[in-house]
């Protein structure tokens, strides 16, 4: 008979709820990004084709993947479906993962306190961290988002802030 | 002192460090169960005797005849995978490296595949994926600068197919570092000066970049009063014992600063400007370090001034300004530079148009400086910057440091 017990973590609903609505909606935002932001899609012009990553929450989830095809940038869901990942964002647990996603902790304090775990090569893992700061800048009013990138890119100017924003949020709410 | 909530801290280096730390091998490695050493180093390090003074002081107590002297500047996976079956050939239970950075490198590589019996080393690329400790290796290095002999990383290259693997995982710390001052009575000046600076950008970034804590800073403390104190010593007088042991300990205690919370700005500027134009990573981060201080000031100017104490002394800490304290190090950093450069007869560079080939032409044409501010966008240590970097703010700083001129801090964006 045994009598060690496997013990279950406590599920977290209410967190992990949080964290894959936003995860949703920030991957419909990069795909949104990549057709409205000109420094996004040159971002991931830069990558290769088919090139596809992922962004969640060890060790089950939730996850955001997003995919470069024929050019074209799409969030495909919460899972890879077998695609091959070329570089993943994996945070250590959804705990970490709802700090830093509810900005009570920077992204970059996250990876300061080892939080993040970037598996693939460095300059694709640089490429996606640029591409979801510029993100964050159009999705979050500013109080936010500066809790949230290193630095708030203030001399952007009016049209690329606000006419950005609306574009982003447009394409973002239709997934298009 | 910044605390933060948060924080990792590692390293299970045995240090041994003295005039004379070198007899210490045998019973070093017998007390792990190992009678045979496998020593490899380059034919430099070869060259200027230093494995002849490493196979004396060992003696005969344990078999350390096998050297493999022929590791290439750049770590090579064909010669890991060579010197591993020299390894299993001729039974060796240890590896003993001896040289500067490819030679750690390689020793680490080789580690691998022994210990791990692997056929592919890319196999166990990548962080984590070591899940045992290796054979026992002790490192013993020849420039006081790199601290790869407390670092947790190795980066080996597929030059056949044109791949980096870079390894990361508390086993390839080694078991026991060798800081010995005759290893590096012999280096030039010039170099002796270089890779002195770069100790001293690991201790600096490290002190203030974003994983810095409390463990990471009182290495980073001590390395930079150690550097600022003797390296102009050992320039200047090569055969002093004394300076060479204390640079040998200096830029150990920097490496195991920088390893626990990683570099900035000056690093991924450094990395790229020698990726780019072949220049010698020592001088790049000599020439840079004053301007990733410049760049970062805004953001980190009360931690950046807490340096002035271990560099400048107690007088000159408390009769500056707390405000000035911050340029002040700056100053101080760009006069160490200066003085380095007197000494060495110009041949420490101050500035990137500074640095000459061998023919005597420059190394970092102008024209090449946005190739160089692109390429750093490719380099992870931009992560751990406190301020944030874009392809216009590299080539602000690449184009300041080009010229010799202190950053101009106006133009530096700010969120």
């Amino acid at each position: 008979m045994s009598i060690i017990k496997d013990v279950q973590s406590g599920k977290k609903p209410l967190k992990r709820a949080y964290v894959a609505i936003f995860l949703w909606f920030t991957g419909r935002a990069i795909q949104a990004a990549a057709k409205v932001d000109r420094e996004v899609k040159k971002e991931f012009e830069k990558l290769p084709e088919n090139f596809t990553f992922s962004l969640g929450c060890l060790p089950d989830g939730p996850w955001m993947v997003v995919g470069r095809e024929k050019g074209v940038v799409k969030y495909l869901g919460g899972d890879s479906r077998g695609r091959p990942v070329q570089v993943r964002l994996a945070i250590k647990s959804l705990d970490a993962g709802f700090l830093i996603l509810s900005f009570q902790e920077s992204t970059t304090l996250a990876t300061a306190r080892n939080r993040l775990i970037t598996d693939g090569e460095i300059p694709y893992a640089l490429a996606i961290i640029r591409i979801l700061d510029i993100v964050e800048v159009y999705l979050l009013p500013k109080l936010i988002a500066s809790l949230a990138v290193k630095r708030y890119p203030s001399w952007w100017t009016p049209a690329r802030k606000f006419g950005g924003r609306i574009g982003v949020y447009t394409r973002t709410l239709l997934g298009i | 002192m910044l605390l933060p909530d948060y924080y990792e801290f590692c390293c299970r280096v045995k240090i041994v460090a003295g005039h004379d730390a070198l007899e210490k091998i045998p019973d070093l490695l017998i007390e792990r169960g190992a009678k045979k050493p496998l020593v490899i180093t380059d034919k430099g390090v070869a060259g200027a005797g230093l494995t002849d003074i490493v196979s004396r002081a060992i003696g005969d107590r344990v078999d350390a005849g096998l050297i493999a002297d022929d590791v290439p500047p750049d770590s090579d996976l064909r010669v890991v995978n060579r010197l591993a079956r020299l390894y299993r050939d001729n039974a060796c239970d240890a590896i003993i490296a001896v040289g500067g950075g490819s030679v750690m490198d390689t020793a680490k590589g080789i580690n691998i595949v022994v210990s791990e019996n692997a056929e592919d080393l890319m196999a166990f690329s990548g962080v984590g994926a070591l899940k045992r400790p290796l054979k026992p290796l002790i490192a013993i290095p020849t420039t006081a600068g790199t601290g790869s002999e407390v670092t947790q990383v190795a980066v080996i290259k597929d030059h056949e197919k044109h791949l980096k693997m870079a390894f990361g995982s508390y086993f390839l710390l080694p078991d026991i570092a060798i800081l010995d001052s005759r290893m590096t009575l012999t280096m030039p000046p010039f170099i002796t000066a270089m890779t002195g600076m770069d100790a001293m950008s690991h201790a600096v970034e490290a002190y203030y970049c974003l994983q810095k804590n409390p463990l990471s800073d009182a290495h980073s403390l001590a390395a930079v009063g150690m550097i600022y104190r003797y390296l102009p010593l050992a320039v200047k007088n090569p055969e002093d014992r004394d300076s060479r042991l204390a640079m040998a300990v200096a830029a150990c205690l920097a490496g195991i600063a920088f390893s626990n919370s990683m570099v900035g700005l000056v690093h991924n500027l450094g990395h790229a400007t020698g990726s780019v134009c072949g220049v010698p990573h020592g001088l790049c981060m000599a020439i840079l370090l004053p301007y990733g201080l410049e760049y970062n000031l805004h953001k980190r100017a009360n931690v950046m001034a807490e340096l002035l104490l271990p560099i400048a002394g107690e007088q000159v800490y408390l009769a500056t300004p707390p405000e000035q304290r911050a340029q002040k190090v700056v100053s101080l950093i760009r006069g160490l530079n200066e003085n380095l450069h007197a000494i060495t007869g110009g041949r420490h560079a101050r500035c990137l148009q500074e640095i000459k080939d061998r023919e005597g032409k420059p190394s970092v044409p102008r024209d090449i400086l946005p190739q160089i501010a692109s390429a750093a966008l490719l380099d992870g240590a931009s992560i751990y910057n406190p301020e944030d970097t874009d392809y216009e703010d590299n080539r602000m700083v690449l184009e300041a440091a080009w010229e010799g001129k202190p950053l101009d801090r106006t133009r530096v964006k700010k969120g």
